[in-house]
């Protein structure tokens, strides 16, 4: 186990003056990533990863991070003066945000959404170290059974809570688990549908797979609404000193962000939920919990702290399943899985074991992107709330250039440009048909650690189911999923009984 | 009613033919083979694939319930013109693709990038000349920088 000395070594890289720029630059990009309506954080990470390949792995990791918690808190100003989140999870900071801008308090509300994201996004960070420790030490203890029985357990999850239909869900699934297997098998050598092509026998390359279905298609699915969103109009933000927050304002949204960050890092460390479910939640427990809840949708700051909040502090917290048990629980976490399997570095529990220092180093890089994200918001205001008139189409144009460029100066030729937009055909499908990307991509994630873990407990049981009654862990999971599948069919049965029978009554 | 069902239906149509297809030809003939101790080679993507069909087969038969009890028709064309309006992008980069695999991307890329903006409505001369040689100068001094370090 790492000691005293190594932690303050970790906390001292974290804090020399290369490191700071590093995650300057992420939070700095993904704080106009934010802002800029249309790209969101998966987008702004999938084109982001090709640029963190000639960077160590602690840099390259540390600057995705401080991008993705950029784009969290970024998200928040078009929320507020546009009335039109940089990301779906900012959708809930619109219902006040935009009410308090409209009444000639914008930079209050940009002020206290800041804060809020600031404060959320910390909290969760230190839990996450405090959390990651002891769970990923335990971890480390589990055999092929266990995490075998984890990883389908979590798979599950994902597609039952990732939102939409839980079939789709998991037929998703299936698509990154088929996906997952290309490549050489890795006990017989055998080239698994690879169809005589040498650059599928590693995998499916991951880059070209996140850039195509994730940024490429989502310019596709821009450019389709972008007809119907044409000619939003910003509110600007004025020198009024009336308009300045106050520590007694900021004072009275301080329980409200305490709370919320309590709903969003309960929400981001179960699988799948996502910063959505988290924000509107500790939303609508701010809205019950308040004296005058009438008052929500009509301005109400403590509704933009609540959402920012727990916005934010799904994100380190959505990191605790990953360090612990090396299960991604969402988009952002499978791409830092990705991004970490680029630089060699298997994330999970046996980075405490074997990159112990990497792990504090990077929880401390987290805590500096934190403070750094205060700084940028602060001071970048003015600057960001001009990046929210930027015309989309300028910014689909360029996104998609950016997709093709990262796949080219990556060397992966004509055979990546086309597998990227196989991959965004595929990826607009998904959207479109809302099958459950974050299955799809965790899914396509694991598979090779699933498919060693079952590989070895067929081979140390033998083929004999029985031994996982030897196997208390194993079993409970998989008791667990067995249950949850029986759940959710019966639950899905008794909703659509009850809208026949509302139906038939209506009638 | 919404277009849900008659979109669960036809994409679960989508998906067990894709996964029918998988495992009647595709898994079997390239999954690959060989004798391992144990699972075979193609034992995940094969249970892949029929988690996929059964999911679908679950979806299709859902919602072509919920068609029929609502009375809607499981068929509803789109419009040509919306079809044209989804395609146009997909083809636009394909041709771009294709460019980039007969010259340089720095050379394609201003053409890509303004010829997008025009398409869409841009018609400020200096904002489509600035966005689309600006990336393009990006990528020129990115590649130049690489390949004076080695890396390209």
């Amino acid at each position: 186990m790492i000691g005293f000395d190594a932690i303050l070594a970790s906390f001292a890289a974290a804090l020399h003056y290369e490191s700071i720029v590093i995650i300057l630059g992420g939070v700095l990009l993904g704080y106009v990533v934010g802002v800029i309506p249309g790209l969101n954080r998966a987008v702004a990470i999938a084109i982001a990863i090709p640029l963190t390949f000639y960077m160590s792995p602690y840099a390259a990791i540390a600057f995705l991070i401080g991008l993705s918690k950029g784009t969290a808190a970024g998200s928040a100003v078009s929320a507020i003066l546009l009335n039109t989140p940089g990301e779906p999870s900012s959708a809930a900071t619109c219902l006040d945000g935009y009410p308090m801008a409209r009444d000639g308090k914008p930079r209050k509300a940009l002020k206290v959404g800041l804060l809020a994201s600031v404060i959320g996004d910390l909290l969760a960070t230190l839990l996450l170290i405090v959390v990651v420790i002891p769970f990923a030490s335990v971890a480390l203890k589990f055999g092929p059974y266990e995490l075998a029985a984890i990883l389908i357990f979590a798979l599950v999850f994902i597609a039952a809570m990732a939102g939409g239909s839980f079939l789709k869900g998991l037929a998703a699934g299936g698509m990154g688990i088929i996906l997952g297997t290309v490549g050489l098998d890795p006990e017989t050598g055998a080239a698994r549908l690879t169809f005589g092509y040498a650059e599928l026998m590693e995998g499916v390359p991951i880059l070209p797979l996140v850039i195509g279905t994730l940024a490429l298609a989502e310019m596709f699915v821009q450019l389709d609404e972008y007809r119907r969103n044409k000619g939003a109009s910003v509110i600007k933000l004025s020198h009024d000193k009336a308009d300045d927050l106050s520590y007694q304002e900021f004072k009275g949204t301080l329980p409200t962000i305490l709370k919320s960050t309590g709903v969003g890092a309960f929400v981001g460390a179960l699988p799948g939920l996502g910063p959505s479910v988290g924000a509107f939640m500790a939303y609508g427990l701010a809205k019950r919990s308040a004296k005058d809840p009438d008052s929500f949708g009509k301005g109400n700051p403590n509704g933009i702290a609540a959402a920012e909040a727990s916005d934010n502090a799904v994100i380190p917290a959505s990191y605790i399943p990953l360090f612990g048990l090396g299960i991604p629980g969402s988009v952002s976490a499978a791409l830092l899985v990705g991004a970490f399997m680029i630089h060699g570095i298997q994330v999970g529990p046996l980075m405490l074991r074997d990159h112990p220092e990497m792990l504090f180093t990077l929880f401390s890089g987290m805590i500096v992107a934190s403070l750094l994200m205060l700084a940028v918001g602060w001071y970048g205001l003015r600057i960001f709330a001009r990046v929210t008139s930027v015309p989309p189409h300028i910014v689909i144009a360029v996104v998609i250039f950016l997709c093709l460029a990262g796949i080219q100066v990556q060397g992966y030729g004509t055979f990546g440009l086309i597998t990227v937009f196989v991959f965004a055909i595929f990826g607009y499908f998904l959207k479109k048909f809302d099958y459950s990307f974050v299955t799809f991509l965790v899914a396509f994630i694991v598979t090779p650690m699933l498919e060693m873990n079952l590989r070895q407990s067929v081979i140390l049981s033998g083929g004999e189911i029985g031994i996982l009654l030897e196997r208390p862990i194993a079993l409970a999971f998989v008791i667990l999923t067995v249950v949850m599948v029986l759940h959710l069919g019966w639950s899905s049965y008794r909703r659509r009984m009850q809208a026949r029978f509302k139906a038939r009554a209506g009638r | 009613m919404t277009d849900m069902p008659r979109k669960n239906f036809w994409s679960g149509v989508g998906v067990a033919a894709v996964a029918a297809f998988l495992l009647a030809w595709v898994i079997p003939t390239f999954g690959g083979r060989g004798f391992a101790i144990g699972m075979p080679p193609k034992a995940l993507a094969t249970l892949g694939a029929w988690l996929m069909l059964g999911c679908a087969g679950l979806l299709i038969l859902v919602s072509a319930i919920a068609l029929k009890r609502a009375r809607e028709p499981f068929f509803a064309l789109p419009a040509a013109g919306h079809l044209w309006h989804q395609t146009w992008p997909f083809l636009y980069v394909l041709g771009f693709i294709l460019l980039i695999d007969r010259f340089p991307l720095t050379w394609v890329a201003p053409l890509l990038i303004g010829g997008l903006l025009l398409l869409l409505g841009e018609r400020r001369w200096h904002v489509v000349l600035l966005t689309a040689t600006i990336p393009a100068a990006g990528l020129y001094g990115l590649t130049a920088h690489l390949m004076r370090i080695g890396v390209v």
